[in-house]
């Protein structure tokens, strides 16, 4: 309800004129992160992640398909996300929402940017490419549900296996090695209210925030950018975040395995 | 359920089954309560290598509006298996036939016990969600939306389990696993109102006799007994063990 | 002393029909519904919903400004409604009020009055059958942590309980939080008291 968000927005604003967040965290701390790594075996690589009280799991999983006609030695790469019922009352039943979808698309940009999966490895033969599908699962939304996802895709990247292949098919159950990852992938979704910026918006600052902008990052580059919201960014602010997001990208990296 | 075929790998060998469990051996199971923040109750269980997450809403507002009843709250349950859930390819997002058929049924064993004359106008949600599957989930589902719906406070006349139990080499068995699910001669999951023993949900295929029917009925009767001494354990935790914070952990 | 025990819902209280609250008789004998608190004849929910009844004081939120008044958000599956009759003040959507319950209708919908507008600050949502707890008796729980918060905190007997003032809101959250999950347990006002003069030295 538009009107509501106004409301929650003169709280938070007035919040953050005062230099406070509600949770006592700095401008730029995110909440408490964990990372569990491979927690399902049916995937070929899973993890389950927390940001505060948001929970996402990440499914990786490979399939034979046919590669795109415009790249017929490439294989393909498809991420999708399901914003669960049980992890908000906002959340309904049905078809993905457009949130849904640029959550998915979002995790997805960064990663094929970074080239992080090199797709040409996965040519078998000529018809014939091994397709990586990287699911998200929201589980309890309390926030940065980016953040999160991305962390979650990223870190089951890294847990998941190589298919063995036999005659042109998968052969379940068994494995030959770890899939190659390239450059790892994060990101970091600030929240703007006003003319404050806070990273690892929590779903209260969400909800009276302006805008939001998420900067996917590698060790050396930037690799995806989304905003969403209808407030507006200055110059100055995307220079100030794409530093503080190479930064912050960084220390978030530390926290995966390999 | 598949059925036997020739290439059914033996289910019984020296009079055990293939994973070492007896006939009445229940697979190892664990229940955890309150693990999600934002439902107002959740469970998470291990079933096997199932596991599965239900979280529940509810009483609330029913919407869309014209669904409500004057004298009562409406029960909602939706099973989904996530993409990634199978052994074998992936899957896709979303409700399939299978998946429509069970959140009915689920639903439906839920009425009965759900006291929803004390909430009209309102809606009760059960959201079941399949993280990884190994044959039973229906059974894992149900059992851990039960403890769900006692952990967010839902009144119920009683709390359900559900068990299942196949004939594999023409002897009934308790808790059929992904194989004996696959290639055993029958499946019949069934949940019970532990109070008085009385069948909430019934399914079955196959071929049996009667005599089966009624030796796989006493199976599973024996075994739900198990099976709510477990859900009580996890909701017992909550209060003898209590945590300021909720959050699911798998490893 | 009678001990009492947590019960689940299904579970037998009695070998005879009696009038147990949150209870249900069937065939002559007595069943909880809920997961609660049984001793003597008397059953506590340790979880459910909000259950409004008349004279309760709650903490709400405007969610809509109507001609006639007010409709307001109370944590609750049936409508509130605040007649600009009842009150002198003027609200606008988002207000936090502090208000009374003074009818319920057979529809179930709420009539509020004696409503106050309460100072800017964050709602925190509490399971509303551990309210009693975070009064405490004779407000001696919300006492020591509004003291020790330097935090206003009301508390409404549906869940809401609004923090305000200056003080450090954060803590009195984690301290409600404490008080919620342990609410069932003895000694929990000197766990809490230690508790809070710890966070007080960091």
């Amino acid at each position: 309800m538009e009107t509501m968000n106004e409301i929650k927005r003169d709280t938070l604003l007035a919040l953050l004129n005062a230099g406070k967040r509600a949770d006592n965290r700095g401008m730029l701390d995110y909440r408490e992160i964990s990372i569990q790594s491979a927690p399902l075996q049916n995937p070929d690589g899973s993890s389950l992640v927390s940001i505060g009280k948001s929970q996402v799991m990440a499914g990786v999983k490979f399939d034979i398909a046919t590669p795109f006609a415009d790249r017929p030695t490439e294989g393909v790469l498809s991420t999708s996300a399901d914003l669960l019922p049980l992890a908000s009352h906002l959340f309904e039943t049905g078809p993905p929402s457009d949130e849904a979808i640029e959550l998915a698309r979002v995790v997805d940009r960064g990663i094929r940017s970074a080239n992080t999966i090199d797709l040409k490895s996965f040519f078998l033969e000529e018809g014939k490419v091994l397709a990586l599908y990287i699911d998200i699962f929201v589980l309890d939304h309390d926030g940065n549900l980016i953040d999160a996802s991305a962390l979650a895709a990223m870190s089951a990247l890294l847990s998941c296996r190589m298919p063995k292949i036999e005659a042109g098919k998968i052969v379940r159950g068994e494995f030959s090695g770890k899939l190659p990852v390239g450059e790892k992938v994060v990101t970091c979704t600030f929240g703007k209210s006003g003319s404050k910026i806070f990273l690892d918006p929590a779903l209260d600052e969400e909800k009276g925030m302006d805008c939001r902008l998420t900067l996917a990052t590698t060790s050396k580059h930037i690799c995806a950018g989304q905003k969403g919201g209808w407030g507006s960014l200055s110059e100055k602010d995307l220079m100030e975040l794409s530093d503080i997001s190479m930064r912050k990208g960084s220390e978030l990296r530390s926290l995966l395995s390999d | 359920m598949g059925g036997p075929t020739e290439n059914s790998p033996q289910l019984i060998v020296g009079g055990k089954r293939i994973d070492g469990r007896g006939m009445e051996d229940l697979r190892p199971i664990k229940i955890v309560a309150r693990v999600l923040n934002d439902a107002d109750g959740s469970a998470y269980i291990e079933w096997g290598k199932n596991k599965i997450l239900a979280g529940v809403y509810g009483p609330s507002e029913c919407i869309p509006r014209h669904d409500q009843s004057l004298y009562r709250a409406i029960v909602k349950c939706r099973y989904n298996m996530a993409p990634f859930s199978g052994a074998e390819e992936h899957g896709r997002s979303g409700p399939n036939r299978r998946s429509k058929e069970l959140s009915k049924v689920m639903r439906e064993a839920f009425e009965n016990v759900i006291i929803s004359e004390n909430y009209p106008k309102t809606q009760i949600e059960i959201y079941v969600e399949i993280l990884q599957s190994d044959g039973g989930t229906r059974c894992a589902a149900l059992t851990a939306a039960a403890v769900a719906l006692a952990d967010a406070g839902i009144p119920m006349k009683d709390m359900l389990c559900a068990v299942a139990v196949c004939k594999i080499g023409g002897k009934m068995a308790v808790d059929p696993g992904k194989e004996e699910d696959n290639f055993g001669e029958s499946d019949m999951p069934i949940a019970f109102s532990p109070r008085n023993g009385e069948i909430q949900l019934f399914q079955m295929d196959g071929l049996l006799t009667q005599d089966e029917l009624q030796q796989g009925f006493a199976l599973a009767k024996a075994a739900s007994t198990k099976i709510r001494q477990m859900q009580v354990d996890a909701i017992r935790k909550v209060y003898e063990e209590p945590k300021s914070e909720r959050f699911l952990l798998i490893k | 002393m009678a001990e009492s025990r947590i019960v689940m819902p299904g579970e037998m209280l009695a070998d005879r029909a009696e009038r147990i609250s949150y209870a249900y008789v069937d065939n002559g004998k007595t069943y909880s519904t809920v997961v609660g608190l049984y001793s003597e004849g008397k059953l506590v929910p340790l979880e459910g919903p909000y259950e409004p009844l008349p004279d309760d004081y709650i903490v709400g939120i405007v969610s809509e400004v109507k001609f006639s008044g007010y409709s307001v958000d109370v944590n609750c599956a049936y409508p509130a409604f605040l007649s600009s009759r009842e009150i002198r003040e003027r609200f606008e959507m988002g207000d936090a009020i502090f208000a009374k319950i003074i009818a319920i209708n057979e529809m179930r919908d709420l009539e509020l009055s004696d409503a106050k507008k309460l100072p800017a600050g964050a709602l925190a949502k509490v399971s509303s059958v551990k309210i009693p707890r975070i009064i405490g008796k004779k407000n001696s729980m919300i006492d020591m942590v509004q003291s020790a918060t330097g935090c206003q905190i009301f508390a409404g007997r549906n869940g809401y309980v609004w923090i305000c003032g200056t003080g450090n809101a954060s803590l009195a959250e984690e301290a409600l939080r404490m008080i919620e999950s342990q609410a069932h347990t003895h000694g929990l006002t000197d766990r809490v008291s230690v508790f809070l003069k710890g966070q007080k030295k960091a």
